[in-house]
């Protein structure tokens, strides 16, 4: 095998593949990358196992054939060569070593046998449909943030994507909680998703994604079976393994008999939020929200540091109210928040509270109070 | 095949099956009924571990000839006048080991009244009992039992190796001279080498039966043990706690030196085991266990010891209220220590003290004195710390305000650890006190510090919790769920809120805010667990001190941060006020005291 390619290109590429690649590997062929020259392109392909991920490139082919290389080292080599420099890949003999050539460095990198490297899937799922890339990452963001890091509750540990109907229209669905809030996201269900199982994507998948769509402004198109799901976004294509497990019925926790209605001004609310959290002692965050007619306050305390607290004038009619709230998880909601003014639906201090984007219906986050 | 009734002889065999499992039970049933008949001295010899003979000799009341022949009868004692069995204030009472020892092994009894003129001696082989014959012996009774488990084979081939059974029969033998200090003891293996000798402790002036149970537990403890030992001294009800326990310093790696005691009986009770680690808790890492030596005294009527044959288990009537005892005395003794910290700390570091010998200094020759005289003398210096106060919080307060020592000469006689002179290695506090040195770890000291702030400040404003949108279902077996169950009140006070759910579960609803999202199953798995061995929900609030330990650990000053006098000696004064600096959370000393004889030892002016 023989390749020459462009610095830029080669990064590029690498960058998109070498974050599936734990950093510590049991397997040894885990932490290699298959460079795969054939026609005119080169294709880099990684897997940790659960994640595979392909990206192909155009490259001046010289000689067809295949090499692994360890990706981190070959991902920091390709970083430090200077800009817009050739790079040469090939394999010398059989087996031994891949050399890497460009300008006057020279570099000898160890190769594992391309056949011991896994399979990757290419098999066709059943289900396919595209979404548009901004779409897509909209679903993302509005819901990474809940994902549950508690390995024990593992079906908490990804955003679950399903398809449902409201009202009689059928929508896609994209939910995450971590048992103390909860973010949905909805949207029209797109052409092709009609039957689709409802599946749960893992964290680290989600971040790869979110990571590809950044550079795609492309449709992405999407297709999975109840145990896999790929990601295809022109050059790149993504396939994760899902989480198996059942997502719990979610609908039972968002509220509806919520009563008291809280309108504010997202970007003063998160500001105050910020603020007076400083006070509030480092591991618990604890922030006591009072309502009354036309006004809030928002307080914290802390043995250590003292108190705080701000008024702000929202709209809020119902009889007054104190609650408490974890003060990241209400920033961590408050961020997604791109319209003018939130909307908060209560009930009482113990309950379920609704957050919404006043400007956005698609999005619906709900968070659990704390008792202070 | 028809029913049958076992002919007395195997129900012997039987019986000796559950009582004497092994030579130690042998010598703990002798011993037992030496101690029930007024011995002031006691001598046990064994020969192979036990296997071939172990006689156990006392100058105890003795027995007649009619008695002896009734000894060796099943169900024959002499410790129960009133028919009572909730009224047992002997050692013994059930009147089954000399029948079931004599079933087992070759069993010679040999005794003399007090007063009588003559002695008798009876004999037993396998079950088969000789008429009483005149003997020589003095006053007390001596009884010989050779060959154990030769009627019983199988018995004879579960024994351990020789060394081993030794070493059971001398746990025994410690355990009840630990309660008995009026008594001497003296155990002796093959070759007539002395394993034990414990004379008889004899009450100095000032300190009544506690310096003499002290002065017991430190020959079988250790010297260091009675250096280290804070006393025990609480009533609660008609319950009398006494002992002694070490400080949380000095500790080991197993909890093989916790020896506790009801009315004088040694116990091993998982629910005594759990008071003490529910006491030390926040003092020691999970893997360090304290030395003890506890002693519960209550009315027999409140402890049945009736539970097994070998009552090394017992029951108490009301164990909440036993165990509330046990864990309010000792926390209260270890709060009083306020910073006291283990003496071996500070003999080590004198230990570690090396004369310089190296060139340089012409031709002066150290002094003889070898490590090993060094050491010895080092045990004079740590002589027992009697004028020792314990709770510097309580010793006068200090007039002058903490940090007034402008001039860095504060007056140290006034404060137990003394002025701040100088930091070295921008790591240790040296300072001086009325009568030696102090050397304080800043980083471990401030770190106890901020610790023992956050416990106040979580006790005080009690636990925020986070409450659940998924309430969390731990399935657990039916007992376990009804232990956690009927603690639900006190797992809400830390902040865990649980209902019942169903028979064999239970439902999480809120959790305690400072672990953030945590692994409630594994969590509530832990605490039920705990709740059957220990009767004690210690994972919790461990989880809680471990999170504020780390949240103190960076939030303290570090080791390598420079200080100033007055921030020195203000942490020697806050140290002073805290209770429990005496030790980071870990059980490690925060600081080490070198008095000035020991100084000056070193340098050979003493």
């Amino acid at each position: 095998m023989k390749l020459t390619i462009e610095r830029a290109a080669i990064l590029k590429s690498l960058a998109h593949v070498q974050s599936v690649v734990e950093r510590r590997n049991a397997i040894p062929i885990l932490s290699n990358v298959l460079i795969e020259a054939d026609g005119g392109d080169m294709s880099l392909s990684a897997t940790d196992m659960d994640i595979d991920i392909v990206d192909r490139t155009p490259a001046d082919v010289q000689q067809e054939g295949a090499v692994t290389a360890p990706v981190h080292t070959l991902y920091d080599i390709v970083r430090k060569l200077p800009d817009g420099s050739q790079v040469e890949l090939s394999l010398e003999g059989e087996g031994g070593q891949v050399e890497l050539r460009s300008g006057r460095s020279n570099f000898s990198l160890q190769s594992l046998p391309k056949d011991d490297f896994p399979a990757i899937g290419s098999e066709d799922l059943s289900n396919e449909f595209t979404l548009p890339a901004g779409e897509l990452r909209q679903l993302v963001d509005r819901t990474r943030f809940a994902i549950s890091t508690e390995e024990t509750r593992y079906y908490l540990n990804g955003i679950y994507l399903h398809a449902a109907e409201a009202d009689g229209v059928k929508l896609l669905r994209a939910v995450a909680t971590d048992g103390h809030r909860l973010a949905r996201i909805e949207m029209p269900l797109p052409q092709g998703a009609e039957n689709i199982p409802g599946v749960i994507v893992p964290r680290k998948a989600v971040n790869e994604l979110r990571r590809l769509i950044d550079e795609s402004s492309d449709d992405v198109k999407i297709s999975l079976t109840e145990n896999k799901i790929r990601f295809s976004f022109g050059s790149v294509i993504l396939t994760s393994k899902l989480i198996d497990g059942t997502f719990p019925d979610y609908d039972r926790v968002i509220p509806t008999g919520n009563d008291k209605t809280l309108d504010v001004d997202s970007k003063v609310f998160r500001n105050a939020v910020d603020r007076v959290s400083t006070i509030s002692t480092e591991k618990s965050r604890a922030i006591k929200l009072t309502m009354s007619e036309g006004s809030l306050s928002l307080a914290a305390t802390s043995p250590d540091a003292g108190s705080a607290s701000e008024d702000l004038e929202v709209g809020y009619t119902a009889d007054g109210l104190e609650i408490g709230f974890n003060s990241r998880y209400l920033l961590d909601i408050a961020n997604q928040i791109e319209g003018d003014s939130m909307q908060f639906v209560l009930a009482d201090a113990a309950s379920p509270t609704i957050i919404k984007d006043v400007a956005d219906s698609a999005a619906l986050y709900v968070l659990m109070p704390m008792r202070v | 095949m028809s029913l049958r009734l076992l002919p007395p002889n195997l129900v012997n065999q039987i019986a000796a099956g559950e009582v004497v499992e092994r030579p130690a039970a042998v010598v703990k049933e002798l011993v037992e009924n030496a101690l029930d008949a007024g011995a002031g001295r006691i001598e046990v010899a064994i020969r192979d571990g036990g296997r071939s003979l172990i006689s156990v000799t006392d100058d105890g009341h003795g027995m007649s000839p009619d008695d002896l022949g009734l000894a060796i009868q099943r169900h024959a004692t002499s410790k129960l006048p009133g028919d009572d069995l909730t009224h047992i204030g002997t050692l013994g009472f059930r009147g089954e080991a000399l029948p079931s020892i004599g079933a087992v092994s070759r069993l010679t009894i040999t005794s003399r009244p007090a007063g009588a003129d003559s002695a008798w001696t009876i004999s037993v082989e396998g079950g088969q009992v000789a008429d009483p014959q005149p003997a020589a012996h003095p006053s007390g009774t001596r009884v010989e039992v050779r060959d154990l488990f030769y009627a019983t084979p199988a018995r004879l081939k579960f024994l351990k190796s020789e060394r081993a059974e030794q070493g059971h029969v001398s746990d025994v033998l410690n355990r009840l001279a630990m309660a008995h200090p009026a008594v001497a003891f003296r155990l002796t293996g093959d070759r007539e080498r002395a394993l034990i000798d414990l004379p008889a402790e004899t009450a100095s002036l000032e300190g009544g039966d506690e310096s003499l149970r002290l002065a017991r537990l430190g020959r079988i403890m250790g010297r260091e043990f009675r250096e280290n030992a804070l006393a025990i001294n609480a009533v609660r009800e008609a319950l009398c706690l006494t002992g002694h326990i070490g400080v949380p310093t000095f500790n080991r790696g197993n909890a093989q030196h916790q020896y506790l005691f009801v009315n004088g009986r040694p116990v091993r009770d998982k629910l005594l085991f759990g008071a003490v680690r529910g006491a030390y808790q926040d003092f020691l890492a999970r893997d360090r266990h304290p030395l003890v030596a506890l002693f519960l005294d209550l009315p027999p009527e409140q402890v049945d010891v009736n539970v097994h044959p070998a009552k090394t288990e017992v029951r108490f009537r009301d164990a909440g209220l036993v165990r509330g005892l046990i864990v309010s005395a000792l926390k209260h003794a270890l709060a009083e220590a306020g910073h006291r910290a283990s003496t071996t700390v500070s003999q080590g570091a004198l230990g570690a003290f090396r004369s310089g010998t190296g060139g340089g200094y012409g031709n002066y020759q150290p002094p003889p004195p070898m490590p090993g005289h060094l050491a010895e003398a080092s045990n004079a210096w740590q002589a027992p710390n009697a004028g020792y106060q314990p709770g510097f919080a309580e010793t006068a307060r200090p007039t002058a305000p903490a940090g007034a020592s402008e001039t860095g000469d504060a007056d140290a006689a006034n404060y137990p650890l003394g002025a701040a002179r100088a930091q070295v290695h921008e790591t240790y506090v040296v300072a001086q006190t009325e009568d030696g040195l102090v050397i304080v770890d800043q980083h471990a000291a401030h770190e106890r510090l901020v610790y023992e702030r956050m416990k106040a400040a979580l006790a005080n404003g009690g636990v925020a919790t986070q409450m659940l949108l998924l309430p969390e279902v731990v399935e657990l077996d039916e007992p376990a769920a009804a232990r956690l169950a009927a603690r639900a009140p006190e797992l809400a006070e830390l902040g865990l809120m649980i209902e019942p759910f169903g028979a064999s579960a239970v439902i999480v609803r809120e959790t305690p805010a400072l672990l953030g999202e945590t692994a409630v199953q594994s969590l509530l798995r832990d605490l039920a667990d705990e709740l059957a061995e220990m009767g004690e929900a210690f994972s919790l609030k461990e989880k809680l001190e471990e999170v504020c330990g780390t949240m103190a650990c960076h939030g303290s000053i570090r080791a390598g941060r420079r200080l100033n006098v007055h921030e020195m000696d203000a942490l020697l004064r806050q140290m002073e006020a805290t209770p429990h600096s005496g030790q980071c959370n870990h059980g490690r000393p925060t600081y080490v005291e070198l008095k000035l004889k020991d100084i000056e030892r070193l340098f050979g002016r003493r």
